[in-house]
């Protein structure tokens, strides 16, 4: 009986000289290695760190995850954290980080200069990259586009089980109704929400491309998507019979809903030159036309064009609430979206 | 002497196991304590607004599967112990291969083939015309369908390996004295097996409340889904472990409904007058019943989705998918596995040991300990993980060390379910008899208790591997930088409707899992534990 407990500390130890033997794999600490935390879909913003990787011989590690769930690591991690610098596709989640001081303000002129001051943090903690529009996605054998002028309209009882919607986790949704709130007050969201739920039913997804490829099969009419979505579909699958609509352009309406995807260098990051090579990459003219072009989202720098398959930029308005205030715009956003009880 | 050692070593012992309960009961404890210090006002929200439904569904899955899997699991271990036909040795083995299939493969294979669009549609079209609807995989009856097909071997290994060992003994003098067969089935066959059925269900039960992948890619609300929902979109914790609590009481009185019946019959296998069972013959006819309901079910459960997986890497493959970094993916995912099934062993050990062997109330509630961790959901575990190492370890944070503990908190259950009766069915008697022949406690536990339970521990290692290799949630959430194991491959890829991108690395973990599942099911283990004592 004695010795029964020695076994288990030897083997015990055996256990721990293995983990011991992995650890070097960990803790490699090269100096021109970079750690990005993405809150993109891996084959979004895989292509374009590779480009980098080849031009720079910058390595770039990848943690593909989800947004907030990355926020929460990177608070979590505080000055621990491996990651050099955050990259993901939510302004108020880029803004939000930067209010816990989770990121690092930085002074770049090639910034300054390509990118219009309102698509980045006031102190450049985080720089948006590309812009997307939350629009209408619809089968066109289903909807007619006179249809669906303003994105409320989905909460109006004639689309009962008709529509397809993102799922309260989804940073984009609660982006879009900070907007929606913000501009038509807590009532009417309230109203809009309650709508969109009886409407939604069980099509309630986690993913964009789920809730395009819902529409596409035409299991469900419409749906709400960011709206590279559908141009990722079609580039795919010319043949699906979907379109997009901008909404709320109508005079005096709110506009399209947009969001960035933006970047940011963490404070804790030993690695800022090289955080810095990677940024100057992103919102240099050829490295903008990379990026908005692998996911069909629109430049920010004014002089790069988007791709042609898009709606013209110009013939449309963008809803007016700053971006950096999603994030103040949350909690009270999230408060609604339960009361509602949004899935 | 013998006494002497008897107060002695315990003590080490002991000190052991209530550090390891301790470590192993403090996330759930810290989960409960941010649950029950929430504003009344989160409570009450949730209350009114996901609890109802999520509970709902929660439960109604939980009973749905579970009532499948009894008839699949008890039907399939009855015909292939009882009955002798063709190609029973292979379907014998082949029955637990969906083990090796992780539930969310099982449903992203299930939601192209039944889903909108889908072939099964297209052939329904062909015979009911072009506006005939299937009811699609992503609602109650198909997630059921899918967890069932996914689970029922647990229900089945069990039970079959009860069958097995019972000693055809005591239904021959049930029969003997005038008892019916349909009566000796439910008085004596149904008695002696029913531990087994309940051990296999409270698995089943576990691993649906706690699922996470299936429900997540058929869209149906649980708990877990909940909570992994919440954790990923909020910053505040506070909702989530809210969710955790309600999972957590629900495991621990499946878990305590489970121990209840299992007490209830304890039986010792004593005498030397044990025999098996004599195989009836099945004729022509009940050869092809039993051969066809056989075969829909592995079809359904592992046949069809395995073809589908080869059948999509291979137009994966053909395109390129296949590159080097798969290589460190098949690495993290064995390395990880492995690790994580001896470290749940080593510290199993002398928790299940002390309770069974000195069932104290002390030894008895370490145990327990050790199963809250099942209840943890996968999210779960991983945020009391995450919180516990910044707080008092955090140079361990965002290293292996981190998730390897949240493997352990989370599928130590699941070895332990094999490694308590393991040692459970060795009787007492036999050691006693060992000391009493001269042998030292020591010499007892190396040359008689160790041996006998040994199988027992090969079971646990291997089902621990498997569920580490299939694990999703908590790996996602606390995988260190540039770790993606084969699972997080699937998952990015089949969250998108990827599904030919995510074949390769699904087949891969089926395949990775084959070798540790013959393992498990070539032998029968506790079987053997058994002949030994004889």
């Amino acid at each position: 009986m004695a010795r029964f407990p020695r076994i288990l500390y030897a083997l015990t130890l055996a256990l721990s000289a293995l983990i011991l033997a992995s650890w070097p794999v960990q803790s490699v600490d090269a100096a021109d290695k970079l750690v990005v935390y993405s809150g993109r879909a891996e084959r979004l913003i895989k292509p374009v760190l590779d480009e980098f990787q080849a031009k720079s011989g910058i390595q770039i590690e990848l943690l593909s995850s989800g947004t907030t769930e990355l926020v929460n690591r990177l608070q979590a991690e505080g000055d621990h954290t491996p990651a050099d610098v955050f990259l993901t596709n939510d302004a108020g989640s880029l803004e939000h980080a930067r209010e816990l001081k989770l990121l690092r303000p930085m002074n770049m002129r090639e910034v300054d200069r390509a990118i219009p001051s309102q698509f980045r943090a006031s102190d450049n903690s985080w720089i948006g990259l590309s812009g997307r529009f939350w629009i209408v996605v619809y089968n066109r054998n289903l909807v007619k586009p006179e249809q669906i002028k303003s994105l409320l309209d989905l909460g109006q009882p004639q689309w009962k089980d008709k529509i397809a919607i993102p799922n309260s986790g989804s940073e984009y949704l609660q982006a879009g109704v900070s907007v929606i709130k913000t501009t038509f007050g807590d009532e009417r969201t309230k109203q809009f929400l309650q709508g969109l739920k009886a409407n939604a039913g069980s099509q309630v997804y986690q993913k964009s491309s789920q809730i395009v490829e819902a529409v596409a099969k035409g299991q469900v009419a419409a749906g709400i998507v960011n709206h590279y979505y559908i141009y990722r579909h079609l580039a795919a699958q010319p043949t699906a019979p979907i379109a997009a609509i901008m909404t709320d352009q109508q005079e005096g309406g709110m506009g399209a809903i947009m969001n960035v995807t933006g970047i940011g260098v963490t404070r804790a990051s030993k690695h800022v030159d090289s955080a810095k090579l990677l940024i100057e990459f992103l919102v240099a003219q050829a490295g903008q036309k990379l990026f908005a072009d692998l996911d069909k989202e629109y430049p920010l720098h004014p002089d790069v064009k988007a791709d042609p398959a898009l709606v013209d930029r110009h013939s449309f308005r963008a809803a007016l609430v700053p971006l950096a205030r999603l994030a103040e715009l949350r909690e009270p956003t999230l408060t609604l979206i339960e009361q509602v009880g949004l899935r | 002497m013998l006494t002497a050692t008897r107060v002695q070593a315990p003590s080490s012992l002991q000190w052991v196991s209530l550090g390891t309960a301790a470590f192993l009961v403090l996330p759930t404890a810290y989960i409960v304590y941010v649950a029950m210090t929430a504003a009344p006002a989160v409570w009450t929200r949730l209350w009114s607004t996901r609890i109802p439904e999520l509970l709902g569904n929660t439960l109604s899955l939980a009973v749905g599967v579970a009532l499948i899997t009894l008839v699949l699991g008890v039907s399939l271990a009855w015909i292939t112990v009882r009955y002798d036909f063709p190609g029973r040795r292979i379907w014998e083995w082949a029955l637990a291969l969906p083990l090796a299939m992780p539930t969310y493969v099982l449903a992203y294979v299930y939601a192209h083939l039944l889903g909108m669009g889908g072939p099964a549609e297209q052939w329904w079209q062909l015979v009911f015309g072009p506006d005939a609807r299937l009811p699609g995989p992503q609602s109650f009856t198909g997630v059921t369908m899918v967890m069932a097909l996914d689970t029922f071997p647990f229900v089945y290994l069990l039970v079959r390996s009860a069958l097995q060992n019972l000693n055809v003994s005591f239904e021959e003098v049930a029969r003997a004295c005038g008892v019916s067969p349909w009566a000796t089935l439910r008085r004596v066959t149904l008695p002696l097996i029913r531990p087994a059925i309940a051990a296999g269900l409270a698995l089943v039960i576990l691993y649906v409340i706690s699922d996470f992948g299936a429900v997540s890619l058929l869209r149906y609300q649980t708990l877990t889904y909940a909570v992994y929902q919440q954790m990923t979109s909020r910053y505040d914790h506070t909702a989530a472990s809210i969710l955790s609590l309600l999972l957590v009481v629900m495991a621990i009185i499946f878990l305590v409904t489970e121990r209840w019946f299992r007490q209830r019959s304890r039986f010792y296998q004593t005498s030397g007058r044990y025999r098996r069972s004599t195989r009836h013959h099945a004729g022509p006819i009940g050869t092809a019943l039993i051969t066809g309901y056989v075969v829909l079910v592995f079809g359904a459960a592992f046949g069809i989705p395995a073809a589908m997986l080869i059948h999509w890497s291979m137009e994966a493959i053909s395109q390129g998918a296949l590159d080097t970094r798969f290589l460190g993916f098949i690495w993290n995912s064995s390395f990880l596995a492995a690790l994580a099934a001896c470290g749940a062993v080593i510290i199993g050990l002398p928790l299940a040991y002390l309770a069974s062997r000195r069932p104290s109330r002390l030894n008895i509630a370490c145990l327990q300990a050790a199963y809250a961790g099942y209840a943890l959901p996968g999210p779960v575990a991983a945020l009391a993980v995450l919180v516990l190492f910044t707080h008092f370890a955090p140079a361990l944070y965002g290293t292996v060390v981190v998730l390897i503990i949240a493997y352990i908190l989370h599928f130590l259950p699941v070895g332990l379910q094999s490694m308590e009766p393991a040692l459970q069915q060795v009787t007492p008697n036999v050691e006693e008899v060992a000391r009493t022949l001269g042998c030292t406690t020591h010499q007892s536990l190396w040359r008689v208790t160790l041996p006998l339970v040994r199988n027992g521990f090969v079971a646990a290692w291997v089902l621990m591997f498997l569920q580490t290799m299939k694990e999703l949630p908590a790996t996602l959430l606390l995988r260190p930088v540039g770790f993606d194991t084969l699972a997080i491959r699937v998952w990015l890829e089949a969250s998108e409707e990827y599904y030919q991108l995510a074949a390769p690395a699904a087949l891969l973990i089926v395949l990775l899992s084959l070798p540790a599942l013959m393992l498990l099911v070539s032998k029968d283990w506790r079987g053997d534990a058994q002949e030994g004592i004889r």
